[in-house]
């Protein structure tokens, strides 16, 4: 995409107050044409509080939002030319699936004949063709967001909105409308603005993640880049479910040597050459081998002794937290393979050196 | 262990109740279709003749027929006026909503002796100092229209904090001003219950007694028609009025139930609006 592009949706300086509480601080962001961008943070970080302002719900405090490069700030929600999917399905009740896809098109007075046809193809693009007669009673929670999907998506929008649509639906449901979502943004090639607390369907669903928190953007990135290197020790939490440790890095010749806590072990990862930092341990990127009874303390050396405190099954593998002594959090550690080790084993930590990375850190800095 | 014994007391204290509370009601219906002229047991067989009598009455005829004008008049008047207010209370944002919905209620609590008094006088200072305005059917259905309006609204308030908000954005969103949202997707989930407290409206208007009698002007309705005979003579016919007074309120009430109780089922709850409106101001 060319940079000269005008952005779908361009936020610039959004702040937005809600009587003392700063939900939204200083937030600029770009959406471009055909793109499937997520905002995704804890609740309360403010981001469905953006997509309302993008809506049209809210007007912000302070800041500009352009749709297709015309400023809509102060544009009310019927004359915008964004289309949502709400967290619940929103269907009206007194009408049936071909009246409610219908309803934009009528309230545009598209003639009849168009609105026939164009239903018609937002039904079947949501893979509900001959549902139009159905009530809503009819229908599994499922099938009344893919309604509520080609209501929105059958006025051609901008921009489509989606406020955590799948939030209410059971995890089976869910995994099946996310391959729908990825299908319908596929073939209709619309701008998509997505909101989750799910970091799982964010990495699962976008071309890019916005990671909120507290009202502010953490970082910007594609999935893999989010997940890989994170940009904030909130981001490699939230997103990697990572474990994030205070350290201090020394250089040394085959990498950063690094101190944690009494041991110190040899990372490659850039970022910090020296001074404090944090280091960002991905779970899946620790190994753990069964260690001789003895001292828990590693001398000096790569490994790392620990003992088993909690083990969980997860079908593809096996997830444990590990007490290290020195470290004042167990280490989360994510693990493949047949025979799972047993609470209270003795274990050697080691890790895959570029499962890791080092952020700045100030010093005294507390640690979450 | 033995189950714990109620009282026969209790049984006999409902018993007592039911029975002053629906045995003056049955005397009058029984006697609307007695026989003879009589009032007084024993009963001397059945007879349409009083039925007869009002029906053929030109005077009944027009106290019947004011009173339903003033009762329709009061309920339209309630149905438009109280749907734009109780929309506009519902949704009213925080600071607002709670004084104001408070003073649309007031006259719940005030007596009906009181509203027909300061109505009288109001009536009388706009007659002397703004326009000419006599006492007529005109000052009795806006009297009605004070009186039932907070009815109304309890009912109306009700059914539209049940409505989901989302679904108002949702139609916003998709292109609907606000006055389309109203019509499109408010109106069409909470008219069965609209129309379930305008029968109520109907219904309070309908044998409303006491502020009438302040504010009437030389027409006259059923219940006040009722009492002024009884100030003469006490004749059977006024037992007939008073059943077929009984019976337009008891069906407007239904009405009323049954509307509120769909309107709220529509939506898959099972509290009825009504009870819920009223159980809310005790």
């Amino acid at each position: 995409m060319s940079s000269e592009a005008t952005p779908r949706v361009r936020l610039e300086s959004v702040t937005h107050r809600f009587g003392d509480v700063t939900a939204l601080d200083d937030v600029s962001l770009e959406v471009h044409d055909g793109e499937f961008i997520t905002l995704l943070g804890p609740s309360g970080c403010g981001k469905t509080t953006l997509l309302r302002i993008v809506a049209g719900f809210e007007r912000p405090t302070e800041g500009r939002v352009l749709l297709g490069g015309v400023d809509v700030t102060k544009t009310p929600p019927y004359r915008r030319p964004a289309n949502m999917v709400f967290q619940r399905p929103t269907l009206f009740p007194h009408l049936d699936v071909f009246e409610n896809v219908a309803f934009g098109l009528r309230i545009a007075k598209v003639p009849r004949q168009d609105i026939r046809t164009r239903v018609r193809e937002s039904l079947a693009l949501v893979r509900l063709d001959g549902y139009e007669d159905r009530k809503n009673h009819e229908l599994s929670g499922g099938q009344m967001q893919r309604v509520a999907l080609a209501r929105a998506l059958v006025n051609r929008p901008q921009v489509l909105l989606l406020d955590e649509p799948l939030s209410a639906l059971d995890l089976k449901i869910r995994l099946e409308m996310e391959a729908e979502l990825r299908r319908v943004h596929r073939e209709t090639g619309a701008t998509f603005v997505y909101v989750t607390h799910d970091q799982r369907e964010a990495l699962a669903l976008s071309d890019r993640i916005v990671v909120f928190n507290e009202g502010g953007v953490e970082q910007v990135g594609a999935p893999g880049i989010v997940y890989r290197r994170p940009a904030t020790p909130f981001v490699a939490r939230f997103v990697g479910n990572s474990n994030v440790l205070a350290v201090d890095v020394e250089p040394s010749a085959e990498g950063h040597r690094v101190r944690l806590g009494d041991l110190a072990v040899t990372v490659r990862a850039d970022g910090v050459d020296e001074g404090p930092a944090w280091l960002v341990l991905r779970p899946e990127g620790i190994r753990l081998a069964l260690a001789p009874m003895g001292d828990l303390v590693a001398q000096g050396g790569e490994g790392v002794r620990g003992v088993v405190l909690d083990h969980a099954f997860r079908g593809t593998g096996h997830s444990y937290r590990i007490e290290v002594s020195g470290l004042d959090d167990p280490l989360k550690c994510e693990m493949g393979g047949r025979d799972p080790f047993e609470l209270g084993d003795p274990v050697e930590v080691s890790w895959d050196p570029d499962a890791c990375v080092l952020l700045p850190r100030i010093a005294d800095e507390p640690g979450s | 262990m033995e189950r714990i014994q109620r009282s026969p007391i209790t049984g006999a204290i409902t018993l007592v109740a039911l029975v002053f509370l629906f045995v003056p009601l049955i005397v009058v219906v029984l006697f609307s279709f007695h026989e003879t002229s009589g009032l007084s047991f024993p009963f001397q067989g059945f007879s349409l003749r009083w039925y007869r009598d009002v029906v053929g009455s030109p005077q009944i005829r027009e106290v019947g027929r004011n009173s339903l004008i003033v009762a329709v008049a009061t309920a339209a008047v309630t149905l438009v006026l109280g749907t734009f207010a109780a929309y506009g209370l519902s949704r009213a944002s925080g600071r607002w909503r709670g004084p104001l919905t408070l003073l649309f209620f007031l006259p719940l609590t005030l007596p009906g002796l009181f509203i027909g008094l300061s109505l009288l006088v109001f009536f009388n200072l706009v007659n002397d100092q703004v326009v000419d305005f006599k006492l007529s059917l005109t000052s009795v259905a806006i009297a009605h229209f004070v009186y039932v309006l907070p009815y109304f609204l309890l009912i109306a308030i009700a059914a539209l904090d049940r409505l989901d908000v989302a679904l108002e954005e949702a139609a916003a969103d998709l292109g609907a001003t606000s006055w389309t949202v109203f019509r499109k997707v408010t109106l069409p989930q909470i008219w069965p219950v609209l129309l379930g407290a305008t029968s109520l409206a109907f219904a309070l208007s309908f044998d409303e007694f006491i502020i009438t009698f302040f504010v009437i002007g030389p027409q006259s309705t059923v219940p006040m028609f009722i009492w002024s005979s009884l100030r003469r003579t006490v004749n059977p016919t006024i037992n007939t009025i008073s059943t077929l007074l009984l019976v337009t309120t008891l069906v407007m009430f239904t009405i009323a139930f049954v509307l509120t109780l769909r309107g709220s089922h529509r939506h898959g709850e099972d509290a009825d609006i009504l009870s819920d409106a009223i159980g809310g101001t005790q």
